[in-house]
């Protein structure tokens, strides 16, 4: 009688415990749990209006756009949802839905390099580009922002590199004092490609000397694994263009490119004032390699300058120029983000809203967590400002005439990626390497993949 | 004596120091992972590595989750990786029944045909699938995501629950149907009692397909049923990486498939060596 009352009792509540499961199971599979998405929120009056748009952005992306998304729900009631996907695979996605016709997003803020990959799946939004619009674009991301004679990107935010360096050590007397009778000139912050150079050496030797021949201190460091910062050594070489033409004709072996590679690697390879290994380099170890205090001098994209953390050691100790010249004057290449229309969405005029709301406003990014901006008006109007240090270089490297964005070609990210970075890793390491047969090999190779 | 029994003291010492090689090679990169997401955020990229966190830490963890998604994430991933094993259980334990028990050609040409299935890459399904799931109108849901899950499990499923049947003798089942079970009942009754240890070794592939899989989790989910794989490489992104997060939110991944492991481990390794025994 009692056991039969346990198991009664047990086999109860193991009803009740795999009937909760099973309800909790079902509903969960319905319905999801919520993701890492999130939705604008407003404690503010909602005005009239009941519609809600998606919007597609890379992992962490949602934070430059929440403070606008915020403000549109705010102002017209519309809600805001974010998707947010990793990087490498917000790609496969666009690529997949685009493809198909069949997207689950109103808005898609793109990284700069796929709009022309993805222009036959985007709505044209030229009517949105006025003249006043126009007028307060910087002229490469104007260029970037078209592909086939129509606007299909509106900038959301852009990055450049830039140059930051060591404050302490930039004004230490015995530094300047020693600088000076060495060189010849002042210790300052570099604006020439001499100037970068001798002071990156000075700063190695200087560490050496110290540490029984061992630096502890490099001058800066090179970045072998990625592609941008050697493109950009390119512009300030002369280039009006990188590896490809306005014509789409392969310029990669010509005089500027091996100028910029020559300088690029002579920092690593001949005057050895970069840390061991510069082909494994990518934009997280350098920026580690700085944070730690192991650079005097990087270059690196504007947003890092709010991003050292309190407990760097060089924490409070960083200035931040324009990227050092050479002959064709200051050069970079612009990494912005573009808000787009895709052309299937049911949504497509109040995407559109959203878009125009966004660059009205678009000071608000400002205040994010990368602290960046693309308009002139909405970086100029921080740049006074304690903290945004970074804005007036960035703004003076943007304006340059000698920032241009890459290429708009579908198959630029498989020319990086095979190619490009490949070569640049060959280049750095050294080993008797000559340049000139690197790009030559190179345009052939790239000449094989754009046809 | 044992013939397999190694008494000569020189050759065991050679053995557990191969051993413990191999394990430390094998567990070095888990263990770097545990102790990167306990050091503080300048460390985690530090140049030259380092192994041991000069501080520890727990700020990631505490970090990781009280990221927005995070938790519901977890969620995700658990109720898409249970409906997808069941959904492959389900599916892979008559198949494999009748494929061993009827032994006909057709079967023979289905095991190879499913195991061919797998040879396929993902991602040249993924746009198909995709569509499909929408016209069903589960994406972005975990039952649409399970479903495209259990295409990746169940070829496997199948496979290996058929080598457990295999192993189960014809004699058995005519036994039960002796005794007055049906073809179904001596499945339910007598043979899948025998080959429980064959179900969970299959359960735990299922699980563990869909526990990490992430190219379906890109293409299918948006808002509501992202699962943790997509939340961890969130932390990743053009502009920098947050390895300390990113570690942290891997650890906390793996305790579950660990604890799972560790508790079905009697069934694994019976499971594993049901085949051997066969005759």
């Amino acid at each position: 009688m009692r056991s039969w009352e346990v198991g009664s009792r047990r086999l109860v509540r193991r009803s009740v415990v795999a009937g909760l499961a099973a309800a909790t199971l079902v509903t969960v599979a319905a319905c999801g749990a919520g993701g890492t998405t999130s939705k604008s929120t407003s404690s503010g009056t909602a005005a009239a209006g009941s519609g809600s748009l998606t919007v597609l952005v890379e992992g962490g992306g949602h934070g430059e756009l929440q403070p606008v998304a915020d403000k549109y729900t705010q102002e017209t009631g519309t809600k805001i949802t974010f998707v947010e996907l990793p990087y490498d695979g917000l790609y496969d996605r666009l690529n997949s839905e685009l493809s198909s016709g069949n997207v689950s997003f109103d808005v898609a803020a793109l990284d700069a390099v796929w709009l022309t990959a993805f222009k036959d799946g985007l709505t044209p939004i030229d009517d949105l580009f006025t003249d006043k619009v126009k007028g307060d674009m910087f002229p490469s991301l104007l260029k970037e922002a078209q592909t086939g004679g129509h606007f299909i990107g509106m900038p959301a935010w852009t990055n450049a590199e830039l140059l930051f360096y060591r404050t302490d050590l930039f004004n230490d007397t015995a530094k300047k004092t020693a600088f000076k009778a060495k060189y010849g000139y002042d210790l300052v912050v570099p604006t020439t490609w001499q100037q970068y150079l001798d002071v990156a050496k000075f700063f190695t030797e200087d560490s050496a000397a110290a540490n029984g021949g061992t630096p502890k201190l490099y001058g800066t460091d090179v970045k072998g694994k990625v592609e941008t910062e050697w493109l950009a050594t390119v512009l300030q070489a002369g280039d009006k263009n990188v590896v490809l033409d306005d014509s789409g004709k392969v310029i990669i072996n010509d005089a500027a490119h091996k100028k910029a590679l020559d300088f690029y690697t002579q920092l690593a390879t001949k005057d050895k004032v970069t840390p061991a290994g510069p082909s494994q380099i990518d934009w997280a170890a350098a920026q580690n390699l700085f944070n730690q205090g192991q650079l005097a001098m990087t270059r690196f994209w504007a947003h890092a300058y709010t991003q050292i953390p309190k407990d760097s050691p060089v924490y409070g100790k960083v200035g931040v120029a324009p990227m050092p010249a050479g002959d064709g004057g200051i050069g970079a290449i612009p990494g912005a983000w573009y808000l787009s229309v895709p052309k299937a969405t049911k949504n497509s005029a109040e995407a559109k809203k959203f878009i125009q709301f966004a660059y009205e406003n678009n000071a608000l990014g400002l205040s994010t967590a990368l602290g960046l901006a693309a308009t002139k008006s909405a970086l100029q109007s921080a740049a006074a400002q304690p903290g945004h240090e970074n804005l007036n270089p960035l703004i003076t490297t943007l304006g340059s005439s000698g920032t241009q964005p890459r290429p708009a070609n579908a198959k630029w990210q498989q020319i990086v990626d095979t190619v490009l970075v490949p070569m640049i890793q060959k280049a750095v390491d050294g080993n008797g390497t000559d340049n000139q047969k690197l790009l030559d090999d190179a345009k052939k190779q790239i000449e094989g993949i754009v046809g | 004596m044992n013939g397999l029994e190694i008494r000569r003291p020189s050759t065991r010492t050679l053995l557990w120091a191969l051993l413990v090689t191999v394990v430390v090679l094998y567990a070095f990169p888990f263990l770097y992972l545990l102790l990167t997401s306990f050091k503080p955020p300048l460390e985690t990229l530090a140049v030259p590595p380092t192994v041991l966190p000069s501080r520890w830490t727990t700020a990631n963890y505490a970090a990781v989750w009280a990221s927005h998604g995070v938790p519901a994430s977890f969620i995700n991933s658990v109720s898409t990786a249970t409906i997808s094993t069941l959904l492959s259980l389900v599916l892979a334990v008559p198949a494999a029944y009748a494929i061993t028990r009827f032994r006909t050609r057709a079967g023979r040409l289905f095991v190879m045909l499913a195991l061919v299935t797998r040879m396929v890459p993902p991602v040249a399904v993924g746009i198909p699938l995709s569509s499909t799931i929408n016209s069903l109108h589960l994406l972005d849901t975990p039952t649409g995501l399970a479903i495209a899950h259990t295409t990746i499990s169940l070829p496997l499923s199948i496979w290996l629950m058929s080598s457990f049947f295999e192993a189960v003798p014809d004699e058995l089942d005519e036994a039960a149907k002796v005794d007055g079970c049906s073809r179904l009942g001596a499945l339910w009754r007598v043979v899948i009692p025998v080959v429980s240890g064959g179900m969970a070794v299959t359960a735990i592939f299922a699980f563990l397909a869909s526990w990490n899989e992430f190219l379906f989790a890109l293409l299918l989910t948006s808002v509501r049923a992202q699962t943790t794989p997509l939340a961890i490489a969130n932390f990743q992104t053009q502009f920098g990486l947050d390895w300390g997060s990113m570690t942290a939110l891997a650890a906390l991944y793996s305790i579950p498939v660990i604890l799972l492991t560790l508790l079905l481990q009697r069934h694994i390794v019976a499971g594993l060596t049901l085949g051997a025994v066969k005759g």
